[in-house]
């Protein structure tokens, strides 16, 4: 990731300190981690911290989003834009995941950027702040995966940041942003040959907004795009993936 | 009569050992858990008294621990393992209690603070169970006079045991 300002990074005392606070961050001690913390790091290492909350910590450990979270909010009140330069850096990770090639082969990855996705959403939809179109282009990101045969990454990562957006006051259905979105998978998901794990994603990520899929109004966005079928793994379809349409 | 141990891999686990003397094993926790990842963590004793002795001294060091052993009522047992495994606490401290394996799979790293003595018991603590196994790290603090069991678990389980090097690949053992 190339930057304008090379990161500051802490020296090796901090950064073990750093590592033990994170590897035993709780619910409980949320307080005296946060000043363990800040009496750790100076201004200039925050930008390393945020990438290493994102990368490190988020990425990898789905089961804590939700405490990694409640630190970052208590951080944001006494760092200055933490939480937005943490979204900043989530987004660009994101972007830089989608950019892999290996992402459509490997679970390792497409595994990361679920966890990205959801994490994106705890921080943004969740708490009622939209993701800018000029930020993450969501709606671009189905068409694009669509015609490039990349709905194997990208519907399960829109389905992570969608999942919980019940709990938002403005961003719950029948939010016209949220709809449109929706619209799209609904559209994606009746589509012949298209890859089982594909169709169930939409179908669980209904059930966490409970909603009928039968009630979502498809877009008729993608009847105008093409893709190849054949070799590509969003389809079963008779070609690089002969026999059976596997499950991966 | 099921044998249990058919049922537990090591598969997916690395394992390395630090040789230690008794007196610095908790410094050696403490290098742990400042250059490794972890998600949660189980730490094994030998005995149920050191096992509380563990546990607090590491809480007063800023840890995040539970703690259950063998003389524990088996309902607070129960109690403490449910919360470990919702996530409340990072790390639990334990005696032999898991007759079949660790089932956890946030659990990144298990670390035998004390060595076990046999080779049913370090399967037990470190092996997982179903046919892939688990992804993860075991890390075993050995002392002078635990040597000779650290080569024959080896030799019985027929796996390796590596010296602990200077930095561990995070692909070993983060997801």
């Amino acid at each position: 990731l190339q930057r304008a300002n090379p990161v500051v990074q802490p020296d090796t005392a901090q950064q073990d300190k750093i590592h033990f606070i994170f590897n035993n961050l709780s619910n409980t001690n949320l307080e005296q981690k946060e000043k363990d913390l800040l009496a750790t790091i100076t201004d200039a290492h925050v930008p390393w911290l945020q990438q290493y909350v994102v990368v490190k910590r988020a990425a990898q450990e789905s089961n804590y989003l939700s405490l990694y979270c409640q630190f970052v909010d208590r951080l944001d009140k006494k760092v200055s834009q933490f939480v937005k330069g943490v979204i900043r850096c989530t987004i660009d990770n994101i972007k830089i995941l989608l950019g892999e090639d290996k992402v459509t082969s490997s679970v390792s990855l497409r595994s990361l950027l679920k966890n990205l996705g959801s994490w994106l959403g705890m921080l943004t939809l969740q708490k009622n702040k939209p993701i800018l179109q000029r930020d993450l282009d969501l709606k671009q990101l189905v068409i694009d995966a669509y015609e490039k045969g990349r709905l194997i990454a990208v519907v399960p990562f829109i389905a992570k940041v969608l999942e919980n957006v019940s709990n938002s006051r403005i961003f719950k259905p029948p939010n016209p942003w949220t709809m449109l979105i929706l619209g799209l998978l609904a559209e994606i998901h009746p589509m012949t040959d298209l890859k089982l794990n594909v169709k169930f994603e939409v179908e669980v990520l209904c059930k966490n907004l409970n909603k009928d899929l039968k009630d979502i109004k498809p877009s008729c966005v993608l009847k105008n795009r093409t893709t190849v079928k054949e070799g590509n793994p969003d389809w079963n379809v008779r070609g690089a993936d002969s026999g059976l349409g596997s499950i991966k | 009569e099921i044998n249990l141990m058919e049922e537990l891999t090591l598969k997916g686990i690395t394992q390395f050992y630090a040789y230690v003397e008794e007196k610095a094993k908790v410094h050696c926790l403490n290098t742990l858990f400042s250059k490794l990842q972890i998600n949660q963590s189980i730490i094994f004793c030998n005995s149920f008294n050191r096992v509380e002795l563990l546990a607090k001294k590491i809480t007063e060091l800023g840890y995040s621990c539970f703690y259950i052993h063998s003389k524990m009522q088996q309902a607070h047992r129960n109690r403490v393992f449910h919360d470990f495994r919702n996530g409340a606490c990072r790390n639990l401290v334990s005696s032999d209690l898991f007759t079949r394996g660790i089932d956890i799979q946030s659990v990144n790293v298990v670390i035998n603070f004390d060595f076990p003595k046999n080779s049913e018991t370090y399967l037990h603590r470190v092996g997982r169970s179903g046919r892939f196994g688990h992804l993860g790290l075991a890390i075993n603090l050995i002392t002078y006079d635990d040597r000779f069991n650290l080569y024959k678990v080896e030799q019985e389980l027929g796996t390796e045991i590596k010296p602990i090097p200077p930095a561990i690949d995070k692909g070993l053992y983060c997801a």
